[in-house]
This record gives structure tokens, sequence and C-alpha cells, in this order.
């Protein structure tokens, strides 16, 4: 899953960046008699640093700019010769979905929208891990793609606040084996 | 009055404020400090909650979340402001009954807030995400809405007016605010030695980003408040939204950008190392500059109804906007300390990790800010993780910083002690939300599913071990008060 590679990846670089601070603040008690060669090879240091960060930050969009969900994205286009449209509208504090049944290797295509207020389309698969999500908005349709790849109940949530019965905004899609 | 920039203490109009300026920075501290306390314990309730620890309705829940979060945003802009006043009006003039007003004005719509949510059952959410205000369920009246939402009004006016203020006084010694933020030496279009110092620099990015979107803000409040008495007075809620994110980003930004001005003038203190601003630190400023204000369409990911070269610039500028905070002032921080002889104390101790809680936390934000991430992260608990990781290990850091530093309360031996608890709660509370998002725990739930009680009740711990390290704190510099005030001297 992409949340266990995120979280791994984001508590190391957390943890080194620490470790610097830490190493630091440990190493400051004792006083360097001359700063100014220090302080040179440090922004000699940083300059460095600002040309691996460029190249991580222009590698890293490039890699991730090509995976967006928009449905009018080309990778999004790409997902599927044929959807299953389904109908989702969202209120305070339930959802609607049209068919709600789907097969496993299916492409669903998700219209979105909302009657009164801004909700959030979320979908959980067996192991309550989010898959897909997408904002359901009054006025608009989102257009979300998703394959389900395993059979199951996947579990749908609202992660926009929409009110007091918010956590209790919820509904199930079935997922049959193909 | 003869000004100087960068050397001389330009007193302000203190003969036409009521109290002097010392006063009413020592009021803002004691206000800010007891209700981040207040907002603190809100914020346990709701862990513990969670956790299933105590029993909390939900309607009664959300309307803590909705108090805690309006609280936090306009309580860290307040002590940011102190921050600010505090070290700019050593540089330019600045108005003291402007300083005052503005916390009247702050306390008079806390009280118009207080009252929407504990009196009148107002749980709108502190982003009053339109058209929720008009939608409570039959669970708050219409009276209640908009008593949360002239209460915002209030405050932000008197915002609007102190940077408003602020401005003023850059304008008249810099004459103009590229000059106030240095924008010359950054192109190297000047010598650095002759730029603004940081504190001016810091203070006249924050005057344009806040006078933007408070005034933004405003005009969003007005328009919910007109559909609240008039339904039929409708508005694009895709466009309210852009409208209320970009307020509330650049407000909470301009927080921590204020309170590291603590960190640059406190700091040197003590390392006797000046901060010196360079021309990658002007660049750097101007940068977020522009990047505070165009960034917020990273709050609308999940959006698909936006223009995607919005969203894909979203991601772009959150990228780049991590740059400036960690190679300019993390890097700023660690050079300024690396081998100085410092003697470490609970002032020094927050304001380096206030700097260490702000670059940390961009990590994770800049993970949430990507499109492809955010598809499965996007308003799990990640998101509180990320903002409480540069919100309270940073800009509250940098602010603890600054309340003992005034109050002189930093060297004790308790607070050492508070010092430690609230650097290993605050970690532990961010982790906890953190891994929470990690395996996809939804934010703003009053009810969790038994498999998410673990990060709830280890979040829980975190968080009072949080409050008791701030509770030191913040007693200690009460406690002090009388003899600080009586002080005339300038810390």
């Amino acid at each position: 899953m992409i949340q266990e590679l995120v979280w791994a990846t984001s508590l190391t670089l957390m943890a080194v960046l620490a470790l610097v601070f830490i190493w630091v603040a440990f190493k400051a008690r004792i006083e360097l008699p001359d700063y100014g060669p220090a302080i040179a090879s440090a922004y000699q240091k940083r300059t460095w640093l600002f040309g691996l960060a460029m190249v991580i930050l222009i590698w890293a969009n490039y890699r991730t700019l090509s995976h967006l969900p928009y449905v009018s994205s080309s990778a999004a286009q790409g997902s599927a010769a044929t959807v299953q449209p389904v109908e989702v509208v969202g209120n305070q504090w339930s959802w609607t979905i049209t068919p709600s049944n789907l097969k496993a290797g299916q492409t669903a295509e998700f219209h979105v929208t909302s009657t009164d207020v801004n909700h959030g389309f979320a979908v959980y698969d067996p192991d309550m891990r989010i898959v897909a999500q997408t904002q359901a908005m009054p006025g608009y349709i989102n257009k979300l793609r998703y394959t389900f790849t395993k059979p199951g109940t996947y579990r749908v949530l609202c992660l926009e606040y929409c009110g007091v019965a918010h956590h209790q905004m919820a509904a199930d899609i079935t997922v049959a084996a193909r | 009055m003869t000004i100087q920039a960068n050397e001389v203490t330009i007193r302000s109009d203190e003969g036409r404020s009521l109290i002097s300026a010392r006063a009413a920075v020592l009021a803002y501290l004691a206000v800010c400090g007891l209700v981040l306390l207040l907002m603190m314990l809100l914020g346990l309730t709701m862990r513990l909650a969670q956790a299933q620890w105590i029993t909390v309705q939900p309607d009664f829940f959300y309307v803590v979340m909705t108090m805690h979060g309006a609280g936090m945003v306009g309580i860290t802009g307040l002590a940011g402001a102190a921050v600010m006043w505090h070290f700019v009006r050593r540089y330019v003039p600045v108005s003291t009954a402007v300083f005052v007003t503005n916390l009247v004005f702050f306390l008079i719509g806390a009280a118009f807030i207080l009252g929407a949510g504990f009196l009148g059952g107002f749980a709108g959410g502190w982003t009053f995400l339109f058209p929720l205000p008009a939608h409570s369920g039959a669970l708050w009246s219409v009276n209640a809405a908009a008593s949360y939402m002239i209460g915002l009004l209030i405050i932000g006016t008197g915002f609007l007016l102190l940077h408003l203020d602020v401005a003023r006084g850059i304008l008249s010694v810099y004459g103009g605010l590229a000059s106030g933020l240095g924008v010359k030496q950054a192109f190297g279009l000047a010598p650095e030695k002759n730029g603004p110092p940081p504190a001016v620099t810091a203070s006249t990015m924050v005057s344009i980003v806040n006078i933007l979107g408070i005034l933004v803000g405003a005009a969003v409040l007005v328009i919910s408040l007109v559909n609240l008495y008039v339904p039929s007075f409708t508005f694009n809620a895709l466009l309210a939204k852009n409208l209320i994110y970009f307020f509330g980003h650049v407000f909470i930004n301009a927080t921590i950008y204020m309170a590291v001005i603590a960190v640059y003038e406190i700091l040197p203190v003590f390392t006797h190392r000046a901060w010196k601003a360079n021309r990658a630190f002007y660049f750097a400023w101007v940068l977020s500059t522009l990047m505070v204000l165009t960034v917020y369409p990273h709050h609308l990911l999940m959006d698909f109804a936006m223009p995607t070269w919005a969203l894909v610039a979203g991601q772009v500028i959150s990228w780049l906007s991590g740059l400036p905070v960690l190679l300019v002032t993390a890097f700023g921080a660690l050079t300024n300390v690396y081998r100085s002889g410092i003697k470490w104390n609970a002032t020094a101790g927050l304001a380096f990790l206030g700097v260490a809680g702000w670059a940390i936390g961009v990590i994770p934000a800049i993970a949430d800010g990507t499109i492809e991430i955010n598809s499965v992260m996007h308003n799990t608990q990640w998101v509180p993780g990320h903002f409480h990781t540069y919100l309270l290990l940073g800009m509250v850091a940098m602010f603890l910083s600054f309340v003992t530093y005034i109050g002189t309360t930093g060297s004790s031996a308790l607070a050492s002690v508070a010092f430690w608890l609230y650097t290993i709660g605050g970690s532990v509370f961010v982790l906890a939300f953190l891994s929470g998002g990690a395996v996809s725990v939804p934010r703003r739930y009053a009810v969790h599913l038994p498999e998410w009680l673990p990060y709830d009740r280890v979040g829980s711990v975190g968080a009072a071990l949080v409050i008791a390290g701030a509770l030191i704190f913040v007693l200690g510099f009460l406690a002090k008060l009388p003899s600080v005030s009586a002080s005339e001297s300038d810390a």
C-alpha cells in the first residue's frame, strides 16, 4: 500500500532531520574558536543540498504527476476501455450509491455529488484502508475511477466534516468475484 | 522622533495609549498563555473521547472541535502578533493603541465565538465550510452560526488594523514594502548590509499576506452571513471553498512567520552570534511571500472539479515552499547554534525546538501535498499529524520561548522539566496522529472503531504530557508577572 511507503519514508526523513538537530544541540556546548571557516563550509554544503533538493523535487514531481486520479488525466483515461458508471449522492448523513454491487476487475466510474453540503466520498477496502476518494460538492459532479481488484465488502465513509452525524455517514459497496 | 533603521529602538505613540507597550505585550502573553492552555484541554478532551476513556456526546464533541480549531487558529495568530510587534517596534514606529485594540477586538470576538459554541451549540467546524453553517440539522440556530461568523469578523478586523499599522510603520522607514522585504538584496541589486533586519523582513511578509488573506476571509464570511438569513442568496460552493482555504492557509502560516522572529532575535542572545540576513535569506522570504499566496490549492486536491493546472501547481508549489524553510531558516538555526558554546536553558531550547518542529513538519506536509498521496491520506489523521508538528512543536514552541524570555523563567530546573515534557509529549502526540493517518483513521470523527483506539490512547498520553509542560511554562510566567511588569527594563 502507498500509505506504508509514505509512512516509512516520512518517518525516516523526520528521524534523520531530528538527529541532525540533536547532534548540533549536543555539539553546541563546546565553543569553536574560529567560527568563520565553519560558516563558509556550511554555506557550501547548503548549496549542494539545494541542488540535491531540486533534483529530488523534479524527479518526485515528474513521477507522481504522471499518476493523477482525475478522469481528465491521461493516466485515468487509459485505466480502462469500458467503465461501469456508478451514481453517488451524499446528503446529511447518508450515501445513495447506484449500483452498489460491482465485480472484481471492473473499473467503476463514480459520479459523485451532494444535495446539501460538502462531503468526502472515500472508499475503504476490506482491510479498512483508503483506496480512493473525492469530494462530494453541491452543484458539481466529481468523476472518480477505481478498478476493484479483489472481492469483498468495501466501506464508504465521509471524509469531509458535514455536521454532527458526520461519523455515521457510511455505506457499503459489494464487490463479487469475477 | 529620529529613526535609524536597524539600530535605534523606536518609541511608538505610547502617549496616546492607556497602557505602555511593555504592559500591552505582557497582557498579550497572559491572554495567549491561558487561552492556549484552555484550547489544549479541549484538544485533550477530543482525544480522550476518541480513545473511549471518557464519554462525550457527538454533538458536543463537534462543538469542542469547532471551538478548538477556531480558538487555536485565533490564539496562535495573537501569540504570533505579540512576538512580531514586540521585536518589530525596535526598528519601525508602531502604535500601541492599535496593538491594544487588536487584543480588545480579539476578546470581544472570542466571546461571540464561545457563545455560539457553548451556548448556541454551533458545530460547523472552524472552517465554516459553505454552506454547512446554514445546514445544522436543527442542532444550532441561524443566530448561533451568525454569532460565530460575527466573532470571526471582529477578530479579523483587529488583525487587519494591526497589520495595516505595522505596514504603515515599515513604509515610514523603508519607503516601500518591497524594501521592507529586502527585494533588492534578494536579487543582488543592493548590498546585503543595507538590507532590513530579519524581524522587519518577516513582518513585511506577514503584513502583505495577512492583509490580503483577512480581506478575502471577511468577504466569504459576509457572503455566508447573508446566506444564513436569506437562503435564496446562494453562492458557488467551490468558489467559497477556494476563498476559505486561501484565507485559512495564509492566516495559519502567518502565525509561524511571525513567531519565527523570536528565533531570529532570541537565539543569537544565547549563541552570541548575530543572525545575519544575507541574499539567500531575503530571496527565501520573497519566495515564501509568493508561495504562501499561491499554494492554497493543495487543500483542494480532492476537488476534482478544480482546474487540473491549479491542482498541479498546488503540488509543485507545496514541494517548493518547503525549501526556504529547510535550507534557510533551519540551516540558519543549525549554523547559529553549531559549536557556539551555548548554555542551554528552556528559552534557547524552545527556540531551537521551534525551528526543528517547523522543519520536520514540512516532510509529512509535502507528502500530503502530493496528489497521488493525497488520494489516500486527505482528511485522515495524517493532516492534523503534520500541522500539529509544525504548529505545536514549531510555532507554539517558538512562542513559549518568547514567553520564558520575557518572563525570564527559562533557567529553572522546573523549566527544564517542562521543556522535556513538552518535547517528548509533543513528539508522541504528533506521531500518534501520523501513524493513525497511515492506517486511514479519519480526522474529525467523534466515534472511533475499536481498531483505531490504540492510536487515540497513545495520542492522549502525549497530549497530557504536552499540557503538563505548557502548564508549567504559563503558570511560571503568570507567577512572575507582577515582578516582570514592575520592571522598567525592556527584555
